[in-house]
């Protein structure tokens, strides 16, 4: 079997499988409905401030499992939905950003800008038709590279890595993360290797679960999903009830702003931010590659990038719609591209792709890496198809935004009226019930408030959670390989600087650390 | 200052906490060491890596530190990190409101159970009664409205009916969206009986 049929049968596997009902004559499949309502659910969430793309998709992920189940015929269908978050969440970021300068996200900060002068303006439709066109656009490019570069790499990386090189390249990633995210290195670092060190406990070859302090609780390890969503949402829960209590929660007044003049989006509009949109793209794509560096740093790089090379009348920051276009395109280009290292490395690079990993981890029957895309003679690689699948659903989904995206973010206005304060307990309890149906355990609970309040020291004490939950979730992979490098090489001791790419990649990983530490600053 | 006191304490901690680990935790709670021989052939063992990333916790808290001690001067302008006298009393107030909404949610149901049966009414353990309503939802809906009620509380530091309301909703559509649909799921506490 060759590319092209998998690739058939990823397509095949989306529109055709399991439908729910049939339209003119056409199947409508339970994997397109999820990716459609997934879309939707991912817009409304990006519009209502405080909450965002990670937060959906941990809430959904274990309902979404309920649902389908452990099966491998679940995937494309939790896959579909959590692309559909990740997509309309980036769009339905800039709508609070735009309409009341009230950026939902970090990444939608650089929007509000030049988007909400243009709203100040009177000409809010046309800034959120341009936020959009650019989102949309800029999402669309960075999924055309993930698409024709993530297979090719990962032929590449099962070509030439063997074990010694893969714990060496997991080394490097970590290293990478570690010192690109956040403000100091070493808290970075710090954060990576505890992470690594709670992922060891219950875990091991031996009988004995190691470092399980004899009691039952820990002898099965800690739950990947409670460690996470612990670090990841109610870490940030706990931090934003703090933030909000002590503000004790401004009154924010919503302006009724009239819309004057021409809201629609021309030709002449979009030639005028095209090039601003090109560039962008091309940097959030670049960005979204690499492991760890997110969309935040992205926008901020576009709008940059995009304000040196302006020539036009009124400047960035005063209601220009190639600021908004700029931001927009590159914080949009991060989302495809984030996949690349997940899908030819099995490496998350950003809490999106975290939460792609947990669904494949939790549901099984695909295990992103380079070995999805070998082919074997007269066979099915069942993993390439429902990568293949994964691509369709991205593909479906930037459809989805080119023609019906605009109106419904558009419409979402509303969001910005939802008292955070009332809404965060809630997203508390779900999580915690979400977990609880996943574990059937009290002492899931606890452990994911604990790690809970992990989450929100590091953010008080500004380490980035996202080396800890990388290395959550990549320690036991790197032990696995070093294990088996170390096998392979006849017990060397020396396994990680057995051949000259370990090598390089180990010395990479110190040149990394080491630049970064001699000039830490603040890209996170 | 009070970035770097944090970040010194910080390492004091892990270092601490790397060193009781390096060389009291793993070698009491884990049965192989770094390397295994077995019938001559040596393979990595469980300690293996749990020693090399405390090892490397140890060096990084030190680097850690150092650097925040002797190159904090240089970063004035670095975000405020740290918890202050007001951190630790939103701690408080969150930890009263998580935990008695938990409490509220693992009890309450057994302890009804326990309440009816003690005046005659002989209607059996809560273990029997986990999947039977309205047994199934006490613990839930009461401890969950606790929290959710509690955390506004915390935050708005006021009471009001409104929140009481949307906390009675959240916590009942919570309920519907997962105890209809599925047979097969337990909403806490049910699950640990």
């Amino acid at each position: 079997m060759g590319v092209l049929d998998h690739i058939w049968l990823g397509v095949v596997a989306v529109f055709t499988a399991d439908p729910i009902f049939t339209l003119a004559g056409l199947p409508f499949s339970t994997t397109i409905m999820m990716v459609v309502l997934g879309f939707l659910g991912g817009i409304v969430v990006g519009a209502t401030p405080g909450l965002g793309g990670p937060f959906a998709m941990a809430i959904s992920l274990p309902i979404l499992i309920s649902i389908f189940g452990f099966e491998p015929d679940a995937l494309l269908p939790v896959l579909g939905f959590l692309v559909g978050i990740m997509k309309g969440s980036t769009v339905g970021g800039a709508v609070p950003a735009i309409l009341f300068n009230t950026p939902g996200t970090p990444d939608s900060l650089m929007t509000t800008l030049d988007g909400y002068p243009l709203t100040k303006k009177g000409k809010p439709g046309k800034a959120l038709r341009i936020a959009h066109f650019s989102s949309v656009s800029g999402d669309t490019f960075s999924d055309i590279v993930l698409i024709t570069c993530a297979p090719f790499l990962a032929i590449l990386v099962e070509k030439f890595l063997d074990f010694p090189e893969k714990a060496a390249l997991i080394i490097l990633s970590l290293a990478f993360v570690s010192a690109v995210v956040g403000r100091n290195v070493w808290k970075g670092m710090a954060a990576a290797l505890l992470g690594m060190f709670f992922a060891y406990i219950g875990t091991g070859e031996d009988g004995y679960p190691r470092l399980s302090l004899g009691t039952d609780g820990l002898a099965e390890g800690l739950p990947l999903i409670s460690a996470v969503l612990g670090v990841l949402i109610i870490g940030e829960v706990f931090k934003a009830l703090e933030d909000m209590w002590h503000e004790m929660r401004e009154k924010s007044v919503i302006t009724n702003i009239k819309m004057k003049g021409d809201q629609k989006l021309h030709f002449s509009d979009i030639r005028r931010i095209f090039p601003f949109i090109s560039i962008s793209a091309g940097i959030g794509t670049m960005i979204g590659a690499l492991p760890g560096i997110g969309s935040t740093l992205a926008a901020t790089l576009g709008y940059a990038t995009g304000r040196k090379v302006y020539k036009g009348d009124t400047p960035f920051g005063e209601g220009a719609p190639e600021g908004v276009a700029a931001t927009e395109a590159a914080n949009s280009a991060v989302a495809g591209a984030n996949l690349i290292p997940v899908l030819s490395l099995g490496i998350p690079g950003n809490v999106s792709a975290v939460f792609i990993i947990l669904a494949t981890e939790s549901i099984g029957g695909f295990n992103p890496g380079p070995q999805v895309f070998s082919l074997v003679p007269d066979q099915i690689n069942q993993e390439m198809v429902y990568a293949f699948g994964l691509f369709t659903t991205m593909i479906f989904a930037n459809g989805l935004n080119w023609t019906f995206g605009g109106v419904f973010m558009r419409s979402m206005g509303v969001m910005v009226r939802v008292p955070k304060q009332r809404l965060l307990p809630i997203v508390l309890l779900l999580t915690l019930t979400a977990i609880y149906v996943q574990q059937t355990s009290m002492f899931a609970i606890y452990i994911t408030l604990f790690f809970g309040l992990l989450g929100y020291l590091m953010r008080k004490l500004k380490i980035s959670v996202l080396p800890f939950v990388i290395a959550f979730i990549l320690a036991n992979n790197l032990e696995e390989a070093m294990r088996q490098a170390f096998a392979v090489t006849g017990s060397d001791p020396w396994f990680l600087l057995a051949s000259p790419i370990s090598v390089v990649f180990i010395a990479l990983s110190i040149v990394v650390v080491v630049f970064f530490a001699r000039n830490q600053k603040d890209l996170g | 200052m009070q970035n770097e006191k944090w970040t010194v304490g910080l390492a004091v901690f892990l270092v601490i906490a790397a060193a009781a680990t390096l060389f009291i935790w793993i070698p009491n709670d884990i049965e192989t060491g770094v390397v295994e021989t077995f019938r001559r052939r040596v393979t990595i063992g469980d300690a293996m890596a749990p020693t090399m990333v405390a090892a490397a916790l140890l060096v990084v808290s030190i680097l850690m530190g150092v650097t925040a001690y002797f190159g904090g001067r240089q970063q004035k302008h670095a975000a405020k990190a740290g918890l202050d006298k007001q951190s630790f009393t939103f701690l408080l107030r969150l930890t009263i409101a998580v935990g008695l909404g938990l409490g509220l949610m693992v009890y309450t149901g057994p302890v009804i159970v326990d309440i009816i049966n003690s005046f005659g009414g002989e209607i059996g353990t809560y273990r029997h009664l986990k999947a039977a309503f309205p047994y199934k939802y006490l613990g839930y809906v009461l401890g969950g409205f606790f929290m959710v009620f509690g955390l506004i509380r915390v935050v708005e530091n006021r009471f009001s009916a409104s929140a009481a309301w949307a906390s009675i909703i959240a916590v009942l559509v919570l309920t519907i969206l997962y105890d209809v649909p599925f047979e097969n799921l337990l909403l806490p506490p049910n699950g640990d009986h």
